[in-house]
């Protein structure tokens, strides 16, 4: 990879120079002024709550925002904002979460789009391939390169945008939460690419809200709080507690376990179902949740624990199973309208894909959920929505007063209480959460955990899944363990609390022993 | 729980405040827009405020207005309706064909099943097999306009019942009344849209699809019933302007469903879905309509008028756009 090691042209060893960048949007600031530089061959992590400016950041570096005041050195030389094209030139490539594949191309012909090697103005197929091998090799990636890239997964379209910017001689590489959606072993293959292509003199910056990984991989790490540098450090003078600190400005107890009275066993539980079954997804699955109880699935990526939630909520067609709500025989649900007939309300992973009307004001989000309490007649009562939603904004701790305020414009975690508030709303018997702290910073998920437990202790039945172990095992009084598709394991909290690693043995059993 | 408190300052700041004067224009663009219409009509063509004129035209608007006021709840919806010109041209011919048998009344009540017919049809297809709402309707523009002209045999229908002309000509209290009609269909669509259940949900359904199914919004059924409202409301233009023609021709629609499609975007509705307003769509069609008369009064080539408001469509489209970009 002479392309890395051999262009260290500058003489200050700096991959990158910020200094006094300042990002102003209409009026606000989300960068007030930041200077940060980073060494050639170095990880550098940012870490930050949501609006505390470090993709912004990111984004300036990137060469997609352009800052309203200060400069910007790449390998020495005056940083080009707003040119994607000129970005590249000096030798930055970003990976961003939202992966620019071109589903339709072969791996290869992602690797090279817009760039592709040609001779006398033909593509050069055989040395494309070539150059892919080579690469693949390298970076010990093996992905065919005539495989459809849009049937390839997360992971692997993600190493291919890697290979691609490695490809166009990038030196410093930028990623926007690059693990989010990974599994574990994924997530270790990117961690040992990443350690690899520094090895080899490239520079890294990514952004990630995963304490562990940063003290992990990164040999800087830098805070962003508020728009502003709240620290910047070797990781050696981090440690998570500290991590927190600079990015809240307090301590906070993450994933503090709180004991929970255990729900009343009654003789029939809120929620029960058996031998669900989505073709090719989940088989036979059978759970019951008791009023008041908190249920967590756990289980790794793909082992079937989004699917059952989907299928409870009525979002799998082809699912088959038994429910029964209190005791009594429901049909299975089909359409999300049934399952919310039945009582079941989930409150969707993705929030803007899925569960808000960004476009539309928090209050009409709120009260979409349930017309029939805001209406009379078919016609809507602007005051009804108003108290509604303000009653929902108290029980949520969403300021009262931006109930009127677009979605959009709201931070993620307040989008998050939207979201759940809605979901309330319905005034649902049996609520799933999908991943409800996803995207969101460490103080926003302590208040969404505690809102969880209080809707429990108000006699809710609540599944939660989440792709965060740590999170499993400190919201839920019981856990079932997903792998393959089955359920492998069932832990009770109410006796002794459980460990990450008794999920991931659970789990991982099953996959060893086939 | 100082927690919370201290987490506070940093959401609210990292949530944009908005520029208000800015904010305020790229909103209520259209209106300055409409405002520098009305000055300029007013230097160029100075009669341009007399009742008659005006009467003349919203009585000329009427017809198209009727019809976007439909395409206003399409659009919001998230859809698009190419097929509208051809069931305005089909409510045309079937009303002047079936005046003398059935009676107005029952010619109207036969464009209203045809138009029904259409919407539903529309519906299934964008709905059900999940066909592109532009190519859908591209397609079934095609058969229901090819229908206008067998079912007319290509001849233009005249009626003999002299009455057929009664909603196109006649006044009530001195003005017509399909400016009547097309200002009572305005005002319950924007009820509709702006404080109904049915109007809500189409803004959430145009707004995030996925989000209105998971809230138990029945999106199919609703996101269909906007294609019918916009064929009846097609059927109703037809009837007008072939009632005010006295004859009905297979070829009336025209540039009807452009024509409807632009005064919607001009008033600045999404044609992404979520956005609008019923009030952008008749400042939309205000401007459209003083624009013509303006031109038609000066005696502007019909051709000069096209490339007019061509340019003005894609100014308008290009405002909203800025507008968006502006505002993420």
């Amino acid at each position: 990879m002479q392309a890395l090691a051999t262009q260290s042209t500058d003489d200050t060893g700096l991959a990158l120079r910020a200094v006094g960048v300042e990002k102003r949007y209409s009026g606000t600031y989300a960068l007030k002024g930041v200077d940060v530089e980073a060494k050639t061959g170095t990880i550098h992590a940012l870490v930050g709550e949501n609006g505390a400016g470090k993709s912004t950041f990111l984004g300036i570096i990137a060469g997609r925002v352009v800052p309203t005041n200060g400069s910007v050195e790449i390998f020495g030389k005056p940083h080009v904002f707003g040119a994607p094209r000129q970005a590249r030139r000096l030798g930055i490539a970003t990976i961003y979460q939202e992966l620019t594949i071109v589903p339709a191309l072969s791996a290869q012909a992602n690797v090279f789009l817009g760039q592709p090697l040609s001779q006398a103005g033909l593509l050069d197929e055989r040395g494309m391939r070539r150059r892919f091998e080579e690469l693949a090799a390298q970076m010990s990636v093996t992905i065919r390169p005539d495989a459809v890239a849009g049937r390839l997964s997360v992971a692997d379209q993600q190493m291919l945008e890697i290979m691609r910017g490695v490809q166009s001689g990038a030196r410093l590489i930028l990623f926007d939460e690059p693990t989010t959606s990974l599994a574990p072993p994924e997530r270790e293959a990117l961690f040992r690419l990443m350690r690899k292509l520094r090895a080899e003199g490239a520079t890294m910056m990514f952004v990630s809200h995963n304490l562990e990984e940063v003290l992990d991989i990164s040999d800087v790490v830098t805070v962003f709080r508020d728009g502003q540098l709240s620290g910047s450090a070797p990781r050696a003078d981090w440690t998570k507690p500290s991590l927190i600190r600079a990015m809240v400005g307090h301590d906070v107890v993450e994933y503090r376990r709180v004991e929970r009275k255990a729900p009343a066993r009654g003789a029939a539980p809120l929620l029960s179902a058996k031998a669900v079954s989505v073709p090719g997804a989940i088989e036979a699955v059978d759970l019951s949740v008791q009023p008041g109880e908190i249920l967590g699935i756990g289980g790794l990526v793909g082992s079937g624990r989004t699917s059952l939630l989907r299928a409870l909520a009525g979002l799998e067609p082809r699912s088959t199973g038994e429910l029964a709500v209190n005791g009594e025989g429901v049909a299975w649900p089909l359409t999300p309208r049934a399952a919310l007939r039945a009582g079941i309300v989930l409150v969707p992973e993705d929030r803007k894909a899925q569960g808000l009307v960004l476009g539309m004001s928090a209050m009409d989000n709120i009260a979409i959920a349930r017309f029939s309490e805001v209406s009379r007649f078919g016609v809507i009562s602007g005051r009804r929505v108003a108290e509604s939603a303000r009653r929902v904004a108290r029980e949520f701790g969403f300021a009262e007063n931006r109930i009127g305020a677009t979605v959009r414009n709201l931070s993620g975690g307040n989008q998050q209480k939207v979201l759940l508030g809605k979901a309330r709303f319905r005034e649902p018997r049996i609520l799933l959460v999908d991943e409800p702290t996803r995207g969101i910073d460490v103080g926003a998920k302590d208040e969404i955990m505690a809102t969880l437990r209080r809707l429990a202790d108000d006699g809710l039945g609540i599944i939660v899944v989440s792709s965060d172990l740590e999170e499993v095992v400190a919201a839920s009084d019981r856990i079932i363990v997903m792998s393959e598709g089955r359920k492998v394991a069932e832990i009770d909290q109410s006796a002794a609390p459980a460990k990450v690693q008794d999920i991931l043995n659970a789990a991982f059993k099953v996959m060893t022993h086939e | 729980m100082s927690k919370s408190q201290t987490v506070q300052p940093a959401s609210v700041a990292g949530a944009r405040k908005s520029f208000p004067a800015r904010d305020a224009f790229l909103q209520f663009g259209v209106l300055w827009a409409f405002v520098i219409v009305l000055i300029g009509a007013a230097i160029v063509y100075p009669r341009v405020f007399e009742p008659t004129n005006l009467k003349n035209i919203l009585s000329q608007a009427a017809p198209v207005g009727i019809v976007s006021v439909g395409m206003t709840f399409v659009m919001i919806g998230g859809g698009f309706d190419l097929s509208v010109g051809s069931i305005f041209a089909l409510g045309a011919v079937v009303f002047a064909h079936l005046a003398d048998p059935l009676g107005l009344w029952g010619a109207a009540g036969a464009v209203l099943i045809a138009c029904v017919i259409c919407g539903v049809i529309n519906g299934l297809i964008v709905t059900k097999l999940h066909v592109n709402p532009f190519v859908a309707t591209l397609g079934t523009g095609s058969v229901f306009g090819g229908y206008a002209f067998i079912y007319s045999h290509s001849a233009p229908q005249v009626p003999n019942d002299f009455n057929f002309q009664y909603i196109g000509t006649e006044n009530w209290f001195g003005w017509p009344i399909s400016i009547y009609l097309l200002i009572v269909i305005f005002l319950i669509g924007a009820f509709a849209l702006a404080r109904s259940v049915y109007g809500r949900s189409i803004y959430a359904i145009g707004g995030n699809t996925e989000a209105a199914r998971l809230s138990g919004i029945p999106v199919d059924l609703l996101r269909g019933s906007t294609y019918v409202m916009t064929a009846i409301c097609a059927g109703i233009g037809g009837i007008i302007l072939s009632s005010r023609l006295g004859v009905g021709q297979a070829d009336m629609g025209g540039t009807t469903s452009l024509d409807s499609i632009a005064i919607v975007v001009i008033g600045g509705t999404s044609l992404l879905g979520g956005e609008g307003a019923m009030w952008r769509t008749a400042v939309g069609l205000l401007i459209i309509g003083t624009l013509t008369n303006v031109f038609d009064a000066l005696a502007v080539n019909n051709n000069y008028q096209l490339v007019a408001k061509g340019v003005i469509v894609i100014g308008a489209v290009a405002l909203d756009i800025y507008a968006r970009r502006m505002r993420t």
